[in-house]
């Protein structure tokens, strides 16, 4: 009798096993971690669950940087994964490697019928070449936007998010004056201080068009508001209005602000859950869209997150099955939603957008204020500073900004100072990457 | 010592339990710290106790870091590269030391020259060959116009991968070298006499007499290839698969981007997780491994 | 060095030193060589065609202050950590030397921390030192923000040479007290029938005595000070903050590696190449002289 049993479960598990053996499988690397990572894991499971034909082999690679050098690694040593999860800042590596193989070529080799207008341009022209075609299929996208305690606010009388940067000024002078001890927490972070900023204030970042027009763009942050702004930013740190909060000093922006030692702060959106899920009860607490210069001429913020790019060098198989998963996870309700629901990230175009309104998300008190960053993103029409940003090795020239701004802080350096040296290192970083590149055109 | 001096004497006590705590407390305060829950290991003052949750937190680690299988991967990487080293250093050095050819100080030299060059300083000629270890020859091939294709070996994610460039270090080399020096002439030319052929003398005779500096050898080459990092960190990009124990500190403190607070009482049993096999290796075997010390660096 | 009785079949010889010499050229002359071209070329990340730029990345590399930042704080790091472990090692080898009762404890135990890997030790160190969290943050209740690697560079350089002196203790200790012990009793007892006493012994007799002893591990010291140290970085600071801590092995693990300038970092890697080489010769040739006459 047992023997039987035996024997039936050993032909059900080889049956099983036959079965799945026919799947057609690919590699899908992220570069997610933490709880966004699994539930990138889950959206993996999810679509091989949908279908019996394909089986995505889903792996993390512990880390955007880690999951583009993992790639960089494994395409020089033919291994490279059919579909990788790149963030924004790779996406002009990516480009010109000459290893991908480009969204809209796939999306017409293999029928996905992707609805490209739907993106939202804000997205859209991000990950898209200069001529306006996209290479890769946005997935988990993002904004900055500002987080702020409402009951601090109302210790200074306030019950409104400020809309300036010299009304947060204000602000911040009374909180401090309120006794509140910590009105903003900062870091060196560049895609908040910088590209942020200087996209929601129309202000380049680079010439020909923060990069847009070509690779022999130079960086021009170091003669525009920008510099300004730090020095208010160091300003603040040391009249004690503002703290530095990173994970090394023991509480990053996020945690500090959950936990109610800083009044407001500015992170992504994608944050929204992780607030919401770690604060302290009693934390009244909204987002906004970040302060600008001038508050009538705001225009759209930058996305963050990352884009989805298919690999060359595979075969017709694996294809066919990477284009299954693709349909899946960057369909408004197998994909958009499902991410959304999940994490902070917003929906990436119009249709997901209007299909989550339409079933109340937004209502929901959990998710309220969401919808903001959908607002900071489409603020205004995509103008040349708003569109993005396509500087060669940009994560290096993320990285030297960053340390001097660390100098900054902590005052070992001026702000001028600090700035002048980022931008002449990141200018060498960019002629060095127009070498390597020289010859290869723009797309 | 001849004299009695009870205050040098004092001193040298309390010098010397001082300097015994001073190096000794880090341990004790990963061990600590890996005993206590969330809340309590992020107190300050820490406690300097140890609390109950030690094996609440081992077991959380062990699952987190995925220690089952990277465990074996380590232990598969560095007995690999151990037994790789004893015997292709034997070998080589036995062609060195007892044969008569004019390449041999040749030979030796350019063996010589990687000992003072470790892995991590070479480490980007190292990466370059790492996506095809057969690209030298294919290229000699290539220069020569034959029309041979020569299969493609890449180095990712493999054990050979994280085994061969570890072992292609002149460490071993050396050290037999210096030892077969010691050994008296007479017993190769008795051999000789007997008939015994080179074979034969370098299996009955010499790697006999090599035993002592053999285990010494093999206790270091353990310690040393678990404790590699930089060349696991870079030649493997299958974490699931592939990763080494090393690997995994990095990782269980979470990166700033994610906004978890450090866990510091699970990356504190994991350093323990990790730290151990060594650890124990050099209590159990100390005597193997300080001969190898002193061995293997003069 | 030359054995009387050797073996003449050649083929044999090949084939016994043949593995060897099969890794070494795979794995150490072949990538060198070819480090040397990307040195000399720009090499994009994805691999492609690439082009001739002769000294370029060398001079990119030398004109870069904070190339020579890096220089000099590994320089600093490799002298300052050297230091104070031989120093403290010295001294402890000196006293365990007096075998007074317990000896046998310390000889055991002080070599420990050696057999940690670098990562290890960095975590520890990480944890012991952070500012808010762990031993340390004891003196920053008392005395506020006194002590904060995560800021304050001068604090993150101190920790990864008290993380790396740490690690190198035991490993001092262990040759010290064998160059020790090596002195003949009937030298020190000389020494105590003139009535000097124990201290003075210890200064005039013994630290002369291993002074090749001495050498040596400097030479070992810094050259692992060079090498070993990118795991305590990489875990405790990241070359942060504002690159007080980026130490050149770092450097090049992150300009080619996270940076993607394969060049950048394959010219680097052969000027500290070079750099080791010629440390191990001068100071070799150092300390032969020094051997021999003193």
């Amino acid at each position: 009798m047992k023997r039987s049993i035996l024997v039936a479960a050993m032909t059900m598990t080889t049956l099983a096993g036959a079965a799945a053996q026919e799947r057609t499988k690919f590699e899908f690397w992220y570069g997610l971690t933490g709880d966004l990572g699994e539930v990138v894991a889950n959206h993996c499971k999810l679509f091989n669950e949908s279908q019996a034909k394909y089986e995505a082999v889903c792996t993390g690679q512990g880390g955007y940087d880690k999951a583009e050098q993992n790639t960089i690694a494994a395409y020089r040593a033919k291994q490279q994964p059919t579909i990788v999860q790149i963030y924004d800042a790779g996406t002009l590596n990516f480009m010109l490697s000459g290893a991908i193989y480009k969204a809209n070529q796939f999306d017409k080799d293999y029928g996905l019928n992707v609805d490209w207008k739907s993106y939202f341009p804000g997205i859209a022209n991000y990950y898209a070449t200069t001529g306006g075609e996209m290479w890769s299929f946005p997935y988990n996208s993002s904004t900055a936007v500002f987080y702020w305690n409402k009951d601090a606010w109302a210790k200074i009388g306030k019950s409104e998010a400020p809309k300036t940067w010299a009304e947060f000024a204000d602000d911040l002078k009374a909180l401090k004056a309120a006794g509140v001890a910590c009105g903003f927490a900062l870091d060196g972070d560049t895609w908040m201080n910088l590209e942020q900023f200087s996209a929601t204030n129309n202000i380049p970042i680079a010439t020909q068009d923060n990069g847009y027009g070509g690779l022999s763009a130079e960086l021009v942050f170091n003669k525009t508001p920008y510099v300004d702004h730090m020095k208010n930013y160091k300003a603040w740190l040391d009249q004690g209005y503002a703290r530095i909060q990173t994970t090394q000093v023991g509480k990053n922006l996020v945690q500090a602000f959950a936990d109610g030692s800083c009044a407001s702060t500015i992170t992504s959106i994608a944050n929204h859950g992780t607030v919401k899920n770690t604060q302290v009860p009693d934390l009244k607490w909204d987002v906004a869209m970040i302060p600008v210069l001038d508050a009538s001429k705001r225009t759209n913020s930058l996305v963050g997150g990352a884009s989805l790019w298919v690999m060359q060098g595979k075969s017709k198989e694996e294809y066919e099955a990477a284009a299954a998963f693709l349909k899946y996870v960057t369909s408004p309700e197998t994909g958009e939603k499902y991410i959304v629901k999940n994490t902070g990230y917003i929906p990436v175009t119009v249709k997901g957008f209007e299909l989550l309104k339409s079933e109340g998300f937004y209502q929901d008190p959990k998710m309220a204020g969401r919808e903001v960053a959908i607002a900071s993103l489409t603020a205004s029409a995509v103008g040349p500073n708003s569109r993005g940003i396509r500087l060669g090795n940009f994560t290096s020239i993320r990285s030297e900004l960053r340390s001097e701004l660390e100098a900054v802080f902590t005052g070992q350096k001026d702000v001028q100072a600090g700035l002048d040296a980022a931008v002449e290192r990141g200018d060498q970083i960019l002629r060095r990457y127009e070498q390597t590149y020289k010859g290869a055109a723009l797309p | 010592m001849i004299e009695r001096s009870p205050l040098l004497d004092l001193f040298t006590h309390l010098l010397l339990l001082a300097s015994f705590v001073a190096l000794l407390i880090p341990f004790w305060i990963v061990f600590v710290a890996a005993s206590h829950d969330f809340h309590t290991v992020n107190q300050v003052p820490m406690p300097l106790w140890p609390g109950s949750s030690f094996f609440e937190n081992m077991a959380v680690a062990w699952e987190r870091g995925n220690f089952g299988r990277v465990m074996l991967n380590s232990f598969i990487v560095a007995g690999g590269v151990t037994l790789g080293k004893i015997v292709i250093a034997a070998l080589s050095a036995f062609s060195i030391v007892y044969f008569k050819y004019r390449l041999r100080m040749v030979l030796f030299w350019l063996i010589f020259i990687t000992l003072m060059l470790p892995l991590e300083v070479r480490i980007v000629p190292t990466y370059a060959v790492a996506a095809d270890a057969l690209r030298p020859f294919q290229s000699m091939i290539d220069l020569f116009g034959i029309g041979i294709n020569l299969p493609e070996w890449n180095l990712l994610n493999s054990y050979s991968g994280l085994i061969l460039p570890l072992v292609a270090t002149a460490t071993g080399t050396f050290l037999y070298r210096q030892f077969f020096l010691t050994v008296p002439d007479e017993l190769a030319e008795a051999a000789k006499m007997d008939g015994a052929g080179a074979i034969r003398f370098f299996l009955e005779i010499l790697l006999p007499l090599s035993r002592t500096n053999m285990a010494a050898l093999a206790t270091i080459m353990f310690v040393w290839s678990w404790n590699q990092y930089l060349w696991p960190l870079l030649v493997v990009t299958d974490q699931q698969n592939f990763a080494t124990a090393t690997m995994q500190l990095q990782k269980l403190i979470p990166g700033p981007l994610f906004g978890e607070p450090p866990v510091w009482n699970i990356a504190m049993a994991a350093n323990l997780i990790v730290l151990a096999p060594p650890v124990l290796v050099t209590i159990v075997l100390q005597r193997w491994f300080v001969r190898g010390l002193m061995v293997t660096e003069k | 060095m030359e054995k009387r009785a050797t073996f003449s079949n050649l083929w044999l010889a090949a084939a016994f030193i043949a593995p060897q010499m099969l890794l070494v050229f795979v794995f150490f002359y072949w990538p060198t060589g070819e480090a040397l071209y990307w040195a000399v070329t720009l090499e994009p990340p994805f691999g492609g065609s690439n082009e001739w730029v002769g000294w370029l990345n060398f001079e990119t590399v030398f004109s870069d202050p904070k190339y020579w930042n890096s220089v000099r704080i590994s320089i600093a790091f490799a002298s300052l950590a050297t230091m104070l472990s031989l120093v403290i090692a010295a001294m402890l080898a000196l006293f365990v030397d007096r075998r007074l009762p317990g000896h046998q404890l310390y000889k055991f135990t002080f070599f420990l921390p050696y057999a940690l890997a670098a990562p290890s030790v960095g975590l520890a160190f990480r944890f012991i030192f952070s500012p808010d969290a762990g031993f340390v943050s004891a003196i920053n209740r008392v005395w506020p923000n006194l002590w904060n690697p995560a800021l304050d560079g001068w604090d993150a350089f101190l920790l990864i040479i008290f993380a790396q002196s740490w690690k190198m203790v035991g490993y001092n200790f262990i040759f010290f007290l064998a160059a020790l012990q090596s002195i003949p009793r009937s030298v020190t007892e000389a020494g105590a029938m003139d009535g000097a006493s124990v201290l003075r012994r210890m200064w005039d007799i013994q630290l002369p005595l291993i002074a090749p002893t001495l050498f040596f591990l400097i030479v070992i010291n810094i050259t692992d000070s060079f090498v070993d140290s990118f795991g305590i970085v990489d875990v405790t600071t990241s070359g942060g903050p504002a690159r007080a801590t980026d130490l050149m092995v770092y450097k090049i693990y992150f300009d080619g590696f996270e940076g993607k300038d394969y060049s950048l970092a394959a010219a680097q890697s052969i000027v500290l190449m070079l750099l080791i080489i010629a440390l191990t010769f001068i100071q070799f040739r150092f300390i032969e002289r020094r051997i021999h006459y003193s």
